[in-house]
Parts: structure tokens; sequence; C-alpha cells
């Protein structure tokens, strides 16, 4: 470094002081990490024996009945939640959107705000009890109705998955509805006015006006939905730990139990890895092509 | 015209409220379990009975309330982290021109794109080798660290859209760095701050996967953590079980209608990080 530019650095020395804090934690607990995954990715580790073994964790991979199986699970959970999310919050948003008076559009706008704020856990939860073989609510339901060979749902490799799926049905309050109602308030009401006098309402107006100037929603949410279902376990690891067998396996859950059960952390982070560079492209897709500012709400 | 206006205006409310129905049922069915004794629950499945059966919320609070606490204690000092840091840093970025000032910046930038997928397990070994695991240090630095990335660009944004003239102004007079930002710029950003705050409030207090991971003391689980053992504690003790969830959903309960539209822009922008 030359005289000046040393200058400059000292001179600055209170400016650097202030980012230090964001600097030290970040280098401990992110680069840190980052570095470690991927240097650990190549090796048998246990979490304190390293032996390194190439692309050996690679081709493990490929003949793990575990991954295999969470990989047709994953894309299962993954295109029917972008189904729903394309679908039932989108309709309710726009029908929230044209009810006719301020204080009822309110009160449903809050009223699918609400059930957000509950604890993922608590709905987890919610759900298992709500699948209970004996005395669960849907199953008494069913029972009900005179239905004898109720199903046991997360009890069994035929509808486990299907059970996993149907999680927070009918899926409206939620982060989508939010996106959905702002991109809608963002139209000119112009627009509809225009529309209104050319006789354009219900299906018209929606796949002429609407649905098109919802793009960059309905972009955003696709990618966000991809990244998150992608990496999400949470649900399979609490209802099901991935059974029964590998039905309701899903990538997220392979790492973890490779990790914290099996111990095998090489391997953990290998797939790790591999996911993160699917993640990592479909976030840069995201970055690039979808503007994160049409989401932000105004109200 | 208007007669068919009112007519649709019918059939909207009719949608939406079935739709509410099924939404809201699980809760209101949680609500009305969690008053039951095992005899009611069976008799009466479907329909609220009395009396109600507070001890069941007696009971469930005795088994759940070192868990909210410590909920309570990670969320509350790991937000506060958040704020202090990442508006220092922020309000540096936003306002200075320095040596290094665009590669320090995308350094952090970076960190956004990096799924938490891959750090997980190395985390967990760091976590280990500091000796770490069983505080509740695990939990907070970490939270701080990931935390303050998405705030840093959030704060850096409201701090960027701050008048020079106040800056300007404060500097003639000999102000320090310290003194612009903790007398000018923090000031003015309590209310960005709110939603930094919230968002971070919401991910800290509802993750799982970390603190399962890292701690494995009952008496410093965290209340998502803590939850899921309670659960497995009252298997079918379904009164008791069902005043627990209600009890863990309150906090936030209230934290949402105490600051709606601070928590819905948190909500929002807190999703929008990945």
């Amino acid at each position: 470094m030359n005289g000046k530019a040393w200058r400059d650095v000292r001179k600055n020395f209170p400016i650097y002081l202030f980012l230090l804090p964001t600097f030290i934690l970040v280098i401990i607990f992110s680069y840190y990490p980052i570095i470690s995954a991927v240097y650990h990715a190549f090796t048998e580790w246990d979490g304190v024996n390293v032996r390194f073994n190439g692309f050996e964790n690679f081709l493990s991979m490929i003949k793990d009945d575990a991954f295999i199986a969470s990989l047709l699970n994953v894309i299962k959970l993954t295109l029917f939640s972008e189904i729903v999310a394309l679908t039932l919050p989108l309709l309710s948003a726009v029908i929230i959107f044209h009810l006719i008076g301020e204080r009822i559009k309110y009160f449903f706008r809050v009223l699918f705000v609400v059930p957000m704020v509950v604890p993922y856990m608590v709905i987890l939860l919610i759900w298992r009890f709500i699948y209970d073989p004996l005395d669960g609510l849907l199953n008494r339901l069913l029972m009900s109705f005179g239905i004898t060979n109720t199903p046991v749902w997360l009890g069994d490799s035929k509808t486990a998955l299907l059970s996993i799926m149907l999680i927070g049905f009918p899926w409206v309050a939620g982060f989508n509805l939010l996106i959905y109602l702002a991109g809608l308030d963002n139209i000119s009401p112009d627009l509809f006015d225009a529309a209104a006098i050319d006789g354009a309402l219900g299906l018209k107006r929606f796949f002429y006006i609407e649905l098109p100037s919802l793009l960059g929603q309905i972009k955003l949410i696709v990618i966000m939905t991809l990244i998150t279902q992608l990496q999400a376990f949470q649900a399979p690891l609490i209802l099901t730990n991935g059974g029964p067998g590998f039905s309701t396996m899903v990538p997220g859950l392979v790492i973890y139990q490779n990790a914290f059960h099996f111990n095998r952390m090489g391997y953990a982070s290998a797939i790790g890895l591999v996911l993160s560079i699917f993640i990592l492209i479909l976030t840069i897709i995201n970055m690039r092509y979808i503007s994160t500012e049409v989401a932000v709400s105004e109200r | 015209m208007k007669n068919n206006l009112l007519m649709s205006n019918i059939w909207k409310i009719l949608f939406l409220a079935i739709i509410a129905i099924l939404t809201y049922y699980p809760f209101a069915f949680l609500l009305f379990t969690s008053f039951k004794d095992l005899s009611q629950f069976y008799h009466n499945f479907w329909t609220p009975t009395f009396p109600l059966r507070w001890e069941n919320y007696y009971n469930a609070w005795l088994a759940i309330r070192q868990y909210i606490f410590n909920s309570l204690i990670v969320t509350g000092v790991s937000v506060a982290g958040v704020c202090i840091v990442a508006s220092m840093s922020a309000f540096i970025f936003a306002r200075y021109e320095f040596p290094g000032r665009e590669v320090l910046y995308f350094m952090l930038l970076i960190l956004i794109m990096i799924p938490s997928t891959l750090t997980l397990v190395p985390s967990f070994v760091l976590i280990r080798n500091l000796g770490l695991l069983n505080t509740r240090w695990a939990l907070i630095l970490p939270y701080i660290s990931g935390g303050q990335i998405f705030a840093i660009l959030i704060l850096r944004t409201f701090f960027s859209s701050l008048p020079e003239e106040l800056f300007e102004a404060a500097r003639v007079d000999g102000a320090t760095i310290w003194q612009s930002y903790s007398l000018i710029a923090l000031p003015l950003s309590r209310a960005v701050l709110g939603v930094v705050a919230i968002m971070n409030t919401l991910n800290t207090w509802n993750d799982y996967i970390w603190p399962s991971v890292v701690i494995s003391e009952d008496s410093l689980r965290t209340l998502t953590v803590g939850l899921a053992y309670f659960s497995g504690q009252y298997q079918t003790q379904y009164g008791p079980q069902m005043a627990g969830y209600v009890i863990a959903s309150i906090p936030l309960l209230i934290l949402f209608f105490l600051t709606m539209r601070e928590f819905i822009a948190g909500l929002t922008s807190g999703a929008l990080k990945m």
C-alpha cells in the first residue's frame, strides 16, 4: 500500500471502528462456516476427525435411497406449493380488493393477517393433532359421516406426503396474500375506471388488467416459494421424521439426520453444498429479473 | 346496476367467509379444547363445554413458562444487538466515503444469498468448539450476526435518504461521527428500527432448527423447542396441551395488536429475505 492510501485509512480510523462489530460477527459466524462447509464437503468428517475423500460424498448421494427419495418428495412438495401459492391467495386478494366499502375491505385484510402471527410450531402441532388417527379432527369428521376405515394419515406411507402438503389449508392467510394485495393497490385506479366504461368486469378484468399488472408479484412469489420449499424440513422433522420409510423425506432432513444422528458431517456438508448451488442460482435469477421493491406494501 | 353490485358484494363476502371459517376453525377448536378435561373432550368433541377447566392453563403455564422466559431473553438481546450493530454499520455505509467501502458492503450483501442449509452443520461444530453449546450465546451471537445483514440493507436505504444539510451542519459545529450517529441519525430512524426489530423478533421467536441443535438442556430451551418437547410430555392430555399452544401464541399476538402497522411491514420485509 502506498503512503497516501495508508494515510486515508488512518484518517478514517473511527469509521472502521464503527464497522468492526459487524465484521467480527460476520467473519466468525458466516464466513468461517461457509468456508468450512465447502471444504468439508470433500471430506469424511465426524465433527472432530477429518479425512479428505475427494468426490466420494457426491458419489454416495446417487446411491443413497434416502437422498433420492428426498429429491422426488421435494419436487412434489414444491410443485404443490407453487400451485397453491398461485391460486387461492390470488383469488382471495382480488376478491378482497373489489369488495365495496373500505371498512369491510380492511376487516378481511386484518382477518387474514392475524393467523400469520401464530408461531409456525403451534400450527404444526395443531395439524399433528388434526391428523391423529383416533382423536384427530379429520378422522372424527370422517367417522361422523359413518366412515369406519379411516386413514392413519401421517402413519401411512401412501398418505403421509399428502398430509404434509395439506398443512395450512386453505392457505389464504399468509404472506402471499399480502403481496398480491400490495400489488393490486399499486394498479392505477384510472385503469379500472377505463375498464368499467368498456364493460370489462369479473374474469375479463382479471385477465386483461389484474393478471398482467401482478406479473412482478407472481414472479416474486414463484421464486420465493421455490427457495423456501427446497430448504424446508421443519414439518417432516416434527410430524414424521421423514417416514414412514422415506415417504416424507426431504433434502434438508437428510442433511439434519446425517449430521446430528449419524455423525456423517462431511456427507451432510456435501448435500448442503449441492442444495445451496441450486438455491444460489435461483436467488441470482430472482435478484436479476425480479425487483423486490414491487412487493413492499404501502399500508 | 346498483343492485348487481350489491349482489356481487354478497357473493364475495360469502366466499371470504367460508375461507375465513376454514382458516379459523382449527384455532377455535384449539381454544375450546384447551378448556376441557378428558371426559368433556370425549363426550363433546365438536363444541365448547362448561365448566371451563382453567387448571389446564395453570398446568400448561407451569410447564412452559421457563421456555417463554428463555425466548424473551434470547429474542430481546438478539433484537437489541441487531438494531445497535446494524444501525452503526448502515450509518457509515450510507453517509461516509472511505477506502474499501464498496468491497466491504459487497461482502455483506453477498451473504443474503447464502442459504442456511449450507452453514447449519459447520456452525454447530463452531459453536461446540467455542464451548458455547447449551448457553444462550449459542443463539444470541449467530442471531445478531445473521439478522444484521438484512437490517443493514433496510437501514442504509433509510439513512441515505436523510438530507445532507443535517449532517453538514453538525460537522461544521465539530460533531464527531458518534455524535452524528447517536444524536441525529438514530432518533430519526425510530420507525424504521421498529420494522427491523419486529422482523427480527419474528424470525428469532419462531426459529426451531437452530435452537433444537445447540440447546439440549431443558432449562435453556426456547419456546419452539420447549413446545415440541412439552407436546410429547402431554401426549393424550389434550386440554393442557392445547392450553400450552394458546399461551405460546399470546406474546406475538399482543405485539401484533400493539404495533399493527410496523408488524405488517416487518412481516412482509422479513419474508422477503431468504
